[in-house]
């Protein structure tokens, strides 16, 4: 029987966001929501099926910012606060739902016990560092761990600019192999975001494959043959997986996925917003700034205001019927697709990590179900990009069009009204990094500090995340103060530099407040370098 | 959406709403007197956007969440260190094309002010353009076809229509003088539109069932909703003009 083929990739990115200049800083939550909410309990849902000897095979993406901060000391003691704080207010809502809110009680208390779970795991599972938790799963073959541009760039916005596609994705892979210990062979494209020639620079660094957005085979200047059932291989033989949109709008959708359940646990309902300000106070932030704790009581009901309390029972029961209701769709399109194809169908289906168990809080139980429902099937199974590379080698070569996965199907959620200015500055802080790479080369010591500490800034004001953000319009302040912030701090090596200066002290202190990428080298933004490196 | 409870809302939160909602007694009204105003005050905008036929309003709960998040902001950032002023422009002469989708780019220059003064020097009323070119190859020197638009000489970026697929597009800053005399000042790199292979081919496409399944099946959601995408809306164009004749 032919079966279906299942390529999950979920991309687990968080923008850098470290401030360790203030005790406690609001955009760090992020970070926190997504390691507790999503990270631990995916690493425990893993764990519990290898354990149970349920196979699964699953790619994920990790980003290099994400893993910096994952690996970092400061953040990690202020995920235990975190923990702690949240631990502490759990018993507090334990003790106010016994008195006050009876119909929350056991949702109070399964809160908190997953706040003990995670607090225990954090520390005794995994010392603290979560990624060894996901290089374990690699190692037993269950996860293949891939990476993504090192800032999450959204790279067609960067055509220009050759050095600084190069350095996102050089440095990926350096950063990948540091806290993986492993080369990667695919590279998540942020955003799908995809121009021709793009693989290029992917197949310097040794990148087989990459995904795409829906539309980028279908509306490629020659015909593609097998649709987004099979990859294609770009001229210079890497290979591209359009996500099949069919499959993953079930899930992803606004609209119709299935996360719009009305039983479904309601995201944007939290006490933090809820009760009173004297009781909720310690667990915000100070003075009086109002945000999610994760205790949040009602689901979806409908569209209005009034909702009605979230029945646990309720939402399990409506797991297993998506879940089930998943394979049916995917035998249906199976069945749709026999004999239109030379070989077994591989459906990409390509998410954000954190959609799973942070945005859906059911959907981590989701998508255990339906791993464990194809493991009993002998029509589906799940594999990754590479096994499908492996048993069907060839591959139709055609050049994908240009496209993303944003609104539009291009670069206008990126490059629109509200934050296409920002293009201006930093191409020229590229270009400027370029000249003082090719003024300055292989400098050592101070200089060169200094120089890495210009490319670390480049770098970090390129990633998708600030327009994105100023896009949506929600903490876009933020935003536009970190863009301007990783641009002043480029423009004051860059004044220096053409003085032939350093400030050692304004040095010192930038590499403590971003530290990432401790092994970047600036000499990757000259251009006659990295053919040198590239070509020999 | 984040819907606060209202009646959750501090003094001080309260407080902060009504000063950004321009009420002037916030600081002395007691919380149940400016709930009370709050409400009042939305009521009346709502009347008054249903009043201009406008249907959609924003519920007060909504209301109260949007101002909310402004404090949110406003009490958490403080100043960022190393954040400055950007400028405006650089000091240079040189435009930039950005492709935005098949339909539209976004470019953008500067002037450097040695270049604008030698013009204002050499012409009192001298005024710019941008030459729109589309070329065969991405020869940049060769343009096929041209359109100039119109600039101000404070403008520094336009959005531009590109109208036609699977060309290249160019632009360059142009300057003339009152005599008409003029000449280039600055010209952009090449961005190319992408075309679809079926928007030539429809026929094919209408005529073989099983192509059509194998491209689109994996498009449209389960509701029937297809990719966003203006590109691939203009295949499903020619496909229905197709099936219409």
């Amino acid at each position: 029987m032919p079966r279906n083929s299942l390529g999950l990739i979920l991309n687990a990115h968080m923008p850098y966001v470290r401030h360790p200049e203030y005790p406690r800083f609001l955009e760090e939550d992020w970070l926190f929501e997504a390691i507790g909410e999503t990270y631990l309990p995916l690493l425990r849902m893993f764990r519990k099926l290898r354990e149970e000897g349920v196979p699964f095979r699953v790619t994920m993406s990790f980003s290099p910012t994400l893993c910096a901060m994952l690996s970092d000391p400061i953040l990690q003691g202020r995920f235990t606060d975190y923990l702690r704080l949240h631990q502490e207010l759990g018993e507090k809502e334990v003790e106010r739902c016994t008195q006050e809110q009876q119909p929350c009680l056991p949702l109070a208390k399964s809160y908190l016990e997953m706040i003990n779970r995670n607090l225990q795991e954090y520390f005794e599972t995994y010392q603290c560092n979560i990624l060894s938790g996901f290089r374990d799963l690699e190692a037993t073959g269950h996860l293949d761990l891939i990476t993504t541009a090192a800032t999450h760039a959204y790279l067609p916005l960067y055509h220009e600019y050759p050095s600084a596609i190069n350095a996102q994705i050089e440095l990926a892979v350096q950063s990948h192999i540091n806290h993986f210990k492993k080369r990667p062979k695919g590279f998540w494209l942020p955003e799908c975001g995809y121009f021709p020639g793009l693989e290029e620079y992917l197949q310097k660094e040794e990148l087989s494959y990459f995904q795409l957005a829906a539309q980028a085979l279908v509306l490629s200047e020659e015909p593609v043959k097998r649709g987004n059932y099979a990859p294609v291989t770009c001229p210079n033989g890497v290979a591209a997986f359009a996500r099949d949109y069919h499959l993953t709008n079930l899930v992803w959708s606004n609209v119709e996925g299935y996360p719009t359940d009305p039983h479904y646990r309601e995201f944007y309902r939290d006490i933090g917003y809820d009760l009173p300000m004297e009781y909720i106070k310690p667990y915000i932030h100070s003075p009086e700034v109002r945000v999610f704790t994760g205790y949040k009581y009602f689901a979806i009901t409908g569209k209005g205001n009034d909702k009605k309390f979230y029945v646990p029972e309720l939402a399990r029961r409506k797991v297993q019927e998506h879940a089930d209701n998943f394979i049916y769709e995917i035998r249906q399109k199976g069945r749709k697709l026999a004999g239109l194809l030379d070989r077994e169908p591989f459906y990409t289906l390509a998410f954000d990590a954190e959609l799973f168990g942070h945005w859906w809080f059911e959907g981590l139980d989701w998508l255990e179900s339906v791993l464990r429902k194809v493991s009993q099937t002998d029509d589906m199974l799940f594999e990754t990009q590479l096994d499908y590379l492996k048993r069907y080698p060839e591959s139709q070569v055609l050049q994908p069009a240009i496209s993303s996965w944003g609104e539009g199907g291009y670069s206008t959620v990126w490059a629109g009204g509200s934050n296409v200015w920002i293009y201006r500055h930093v191409h020229k802080a590229i270009e400027r990094m370029e000249e003082l790479a090719i003024r300055f080369g292989d400098q050592g010591s101070l200089k060169q500090r200094f120089l890495n500490q210009a490319a670390r800034e480049v770098l970090l004001s390129m990633a998708s995340d600030w327009p994105f953000i100023i896009h949506n319009g929600t903490s876009s302040s933020y935003a536009e103060k970190r863009l301007k912030e990783h641009l002043g701090n480029f423009n004051v090596v860059y004044e220096n530099m053409c003085k032939n200066a350093v400030n050692t002290e304004w040095l010192v202190k930038a590499e403590k407040r971003d530290i990432v990428f401790p092994d970047i080298d600036y000499n990757m933004f000259n251009q006659k370098s990295n053919r040198n490196r590239y070509n020999g | 959406m984040i819907t606060p409870n209202i009646d959750a809302l501090s003094l001080g939160e309260l407080q902060y709403i009504a000063r950004k909602q321009g009420l002037d007694d916030a600081e002395v009204l007691d919380r149940e007197e400016l709930l009370e105003a709050l409400q009042e005050l939305y009521e009346e905008q709502e009347n008054s956007l249903h009043g201009e036929g406008i249907s959609y309003a924003p519920s007060a709960q909504q209301r109260f969440m949007n101002t909310l998040v402004e404090h949110e902001s406003d009490a958490n950032l403080g100043l960022l260190p190393g954040v400055q002023r950007l400028p405006e422009t650089y000091c240079e002469t040189r435009i930039h094309l950005l492709f935005k989708d098949p339909y539209w780019a976004h470019a953008y220059w500067s002037v450097c002010p040695a270049d604008l003064q030698r013009l204002e020097q050499s012409s009192e009323d001298f005024s710019l353009f941008l030459r729109v070119a589309v070329h065969e190859s991405a020869d940049r020197l060769r343009p096929a076809d041209s359109v100039d638009i119109q600039v101000m000489t404070t403008d520094i970026s336009w959005n531009i229509n590109l109208p036609e697929r699977g060309r290249t597009y160019s632009v360059s800053l142009h300057y003339r003088d009152g005599n008409g005399n003029g000449g280039m000042l600055c010209q952009s790199d090449t961005v190319r539109t992408p075309k679809s292979y079926w928007i030539e081919h429809s026929r094919t496409l209408r005529e073989d069932e099983k192509t059509f399944t194998l491209l689109f099946s994996s498009l449209v959601s389960k509701g029937g909703v297809m990719v966003e995408d203006p590109l691939l809306r203009e295949v499903i164009e020619h496909l229905d003009a197709r099936m219409g004749g």
